[in-house]
């Protein structure tokens, strides 16, 4: 059926009682507040968990005190958090049961059976988090230990069940299967069928990933806002440490996410190029040099964090000389990123810029330059992490120097591989371009990994250099955490606004119209007014969620007997 | 310790109203939805310029490819020296003036693949209304052409493509007329159709679909004339995820004499 058609029907078909109106701000707006905020939580609840599963293993296996205690001071925390979560999801169901309950009366005709599941594992999920929290203390020891640790995975599992449940409503509504038309009756449509669509599992394996760089954030965030506040120098060396936590394990997650993010766009293009061309260069071209902009402050910011942290490390002058050719190459990087490339033009604007493109930028906005200079950034906040890494340490063993050669030719073949399929992405087809990413991303992989490995069986029995003086940190380094949670926030608000926008006039993409007065897609100026405040309204409750966990029970924080910590 | 409250909230609002105030400063674009146009019996060159502007930068989508010059030729500026596509089109095919040649590229854009270029376009009569086809024709005739596209042009009601009656042969996707002016060539089908758009020919094509080169070899006359019929009755292995893209409508756009021969000749393709 021709979307001409297509358009014809849903418009000539009765929009009495499909929306209702919300006083003041609007239905749409009220829709997109709460379920922002919502999704914001929700990440928080989830993303958090891990966190928290991770860092009492490792204070389990690695026999660290330090790590179970953050992991439960994180773990209270969950308790409000939870609350807030299910408070926005009530208050995004009524708004959408009574502002939109057509749309919602189809949404629920297909996916009933999944929203009893999801409110079920909602429930469990929320009886492991109290079991989980309040059995810390008596599961301290032994075998109860593991037991207790597995409830902190069994909240996991049930935390990643209920979102590939959400999931899967709204990427029903971005790619129904195509055997699915407006005149489908819902209630025909098979629940699996509809569940398991185009980009179910992409958007579930990208939020996941995205989940644990958010829960690394906030966690960030917390601690330098508790290393600000802090009396003693203890106490500042504890949160100086969780903060660093907190980054390493958000920045270590960020490596990852674009690959996840590339195959979520290459799932959309096979569903619909059309859809595909209107997200990356159509009316949404200019959001991807606002997405390359935020990306350029995360990779900065986190590596000038890592920066200054090397002040507070006996040996790390050696690397410090080289920050300023690493931070040279992230510069340069962030800017071929961030060059416009295809953007919709009139003619007018055409003609003023003297052709389709930019007679020199043009060439740096395409797909080979920013692949090479996204990579090459990448390479280059591992390499940070590295020098970071061994900056107190001498290697003993005696293969140290040939180890080290070892890395950097590792670094070199990947940067290589990244330059000449690069560059060599100019002289090909498009189809063959594409191609060319996964060499670029498999060369970055393979050093990520093998270098770690290299450097961890280096690390054996290394000669300190001295101890890591934690809560020797200025104060301008916290901000700098402060600006990276702000930023993944904004950053997600962003991301869900390109998600659901590429939808344009649709609730499910060519199966149901919007045919309200909110159905035009909004500008990226509107859309960014919008997430600013959904950021602001979710930062000022966590910051209230926070202040309520200090209430509830004084910091877990513990003072250490005897010299700082040595370890990372 | 209210000093270090202070700094963060500045932080915090000063991060928000920088990224805020780049978003703003952007081109703005809103996706508009898509408005039927309604053209009188006395619409002049100049209201049929300006709609068809609005449906060229706005609900036509074409400013995604054209006017780039990566995915799609220029239209609007200048392709390669030879200046916008009012000057041009009537010299890209040797008996078709401008106005033929711009309806044969929305109605069967394989028809006609600029050389380095995909064919990637759309069949945008399918998309798009008659009113809508046309006022893009005047628009893209305005860009350094004539316009001489009238309201004569407009079928008064055609819910799909148009027979043009200034294209030989029509390029009639619906209502009876059968693609490539009834043609019963395969190729001059499998062109007109857009075959290619998704599947993969002697070398040809793309390779979202099955590869078709050997389509013999794996169905029958009989199972390809099905499959063109009703593309869900059978799905090939490992495809499973695009079923369903197939659009179930060609039986009604060929004549008995193109599906079967159409069909005839993809069996042979073992």
């Amino acid at each position: 059926m021709t979307e001409h058609l297509l358009l014809a029907l849903q418009a000539a078909a009765d929009t009495s009682h499909a929306y209702g109106e919300f006083p003041v701000i609007g239905a749409r707006q009220f829709i997109w507040i709460t379920a922002e905020i919502h999704l914001m939580f929700a990440a928080f609840v989830l993303g958090v968990p891990m966190f928290a599963v991770v860092t009492e293993a490792i204070g389990i296996f690695g026999h660290d005190d330090r790590y179970d205690r953050l992991s439960k001071e994180f773990t209270r925390l969950l308790l409000v958090a939870y609350s807030a979560t299910a408070i926005w999801g009530a208050l995004l169901v009524f708004g959408l049961s009574t502002l939109y309950p057509r749309f919602w009366a189809y949404l629920t005709a297909i996916f009933a059976p999944s929203m009893w599941v999801y409110a079920g594992l909602f429930f469990f999920e929320s009886f492991t988090l109290y079991l989980y929290y309040y059995g810390w203390d008596r599961w301290k020891k032994g075998r109860a230990k593991l037991w207790h640790w597995t409830l902190g995975i069994l909240l996991n599992v049930w935390g990643t069940i209920v979102m590939f449940i959400a999931n899967s409503w709204l990427t029903y509504m971005m790619s129904p299967p195509r055997d699915i038309t407006p005149t489908t009756d819902p209630t025909t449509i098979k629940l699996w069928h509809a569940i398991s669509n185009a980009t179910w599992m992409p958007i579930n394996v990208h939020r996941v990933i995205a989940n644990v760089v958010f829960g690394g954030a906030i966690v960030g965030a917390y601690a330098s806002y508790r290393f600000l506040a802090a009396r003693t120098d203890e106490e500042r060396a504890h949160y100086d440490w969780m903060g660093y936590v907190g980054n390493f394990i958000a920045m270590s997650a960020l490596i990852v996410l674009p690959f996840a993010g590339y195959w979520l766009g290459r799932e959309i293009y096979q569903y619909d190029q059309s859809m595909g061309i209107t997200m990356m260069g159509g009316f949404m071209s200019w959001l991807w040099v606002i997405q390359a902009f935020l990306i350029a402050v995360l990779f900065l910011t986190g590596n000038y964090y890592l920066w200054i942290g090397m002040g507070r490390i006996p040996g790390a002058e050696r690397f410090q000389p080289y920050t300023k050719y690493l931070l040279i190459v992230l510069v340069l990087g962030a800017i071929v990123w961030g060059t416009p490339h295809t953007m919709i033009a009139d003619s007018k604007e055409l003609a003023a810029m003297g052709g389709s493109h930019h007679p020199f930028l043009g060439a740096l906005g395409v797909m080979s330059a920013k692949n090479t200079a996204v990579n090459l950034m990448i390479l280059t906040t591992f390499l940070s992490f590295l020098l970071y890494r061994r900056a107190n340490k001498r290697p003993v063993v005696p293969w140290a120097r040939t180890g080290t050669i070892i890395q950097a030719a590792m670094f070199a073949i990947a940067a290589a591989i990244v330059l000449f399929y690069g560059i060599r992405g100019y002289f090909v087809e498009a189809i063959v371009r594409i191609g060319f990413s996964v060499y670029q991303v498999l060369a970055v992989l393979s050093c990520i990994l093998f270098v770690t490995v290299i450097d961890v069986l280096m690390a054996r029995g290394a000669q300190s250099l001295g101890t890591i003086q934690w809560g020797k940190m200025p104060p301008r380094s916290q901000y700098a955490l402060f600006i990276l949670a702000v930023t993944f926030t904004w950053l997600m608000g962003l991301m869900g606004f390109a998600r659901s926008g590429i939808r344009q006039y649709w609730h499910v993409w060519q199966v149901m119209q919007d045919t309200s007065k909110y159905a035009a897609t909004p500008a990226l100026g509107y859309a960014s007014k919008m997430i600013s405040l959904c950021v602001l309204i979710f930062l000022s409750l966590v910051a209230f969620v926070f202040w309520l966990g200090g209430l509830a029970e004084k910091s877990t924080y513990v003072a250490e007997k005897g010299p700082g910590h040595v370890g990372h | 310790m209210w000093a270090t409250n202070l700094k963060i909230v500045g932080i915090v609002l000063g991060t928000l109203a920088v990224y805020t105030l780049i978003a703003n400063k952007i081109p703005q674009v809103q996706s508009e939805v898509p408005q039927t146009l309604t053209l009188g019996a006395n619409v002049t060159p100049e209201q049929l310029v300006a709609a068809g502007e609005k449906v060229f930068n706005g609900i036509g989508g074409c400013t995604t490819c054209h006017g780039l010059g990566t995915r799609a030729p220029n239209l609007l500026t200048d392709e390669k020296g030879t200046g916008p596509i009012g000057v041009r089109c009537g010299k890209r095919e040797a008996g078709k003036n401008c106005k033929q040649y711009l309806y044969e590229s929305l109605d069967q854009p394989t028809a006609y693949i600029v050389a380095g270029y995909q064919p990637i376009m759309p069949v945008m009569t399918k998309q798009l209304s008659p009113a809508q086809i046309w006022s893009v024709i005047a628009f893209l005739e305005s860009q350094g052409g004539t316009v001489d596209v009238t309201a004569s042009d407009i079928p008064a009601t055609a819910p799909t493509s148009p027979t043009s009656p200034t294209s030989p042969g029509g390029g009639g996707a619906g209502g009876g007329a059968a693609f490539a002016g009834g043609s019963t060539d395969p190729k001059a089908i499998i062109a007109a159709a857009g075959c290619l758009v998704c599947h993969k020919l002697d070398g040809q094509g793309q390779t979202i679909a099955p590869d078709l080169t050997h389509v013999g070899s794996r169905r029958d006359a009989e199972s390809i004339r099905k499959k063109i019929l009703d593309p869900m009755s059978s799905i090939a292995k490992g495809y499973e995820r695009l079923a369903g893209i197939m659009p179930k409508t060609f039986g009604t756009m060929m004549n008995a004499s193109q599906l079967e021969a159409l069909a005839q000749f993809l069996a042979a393709h073992k």
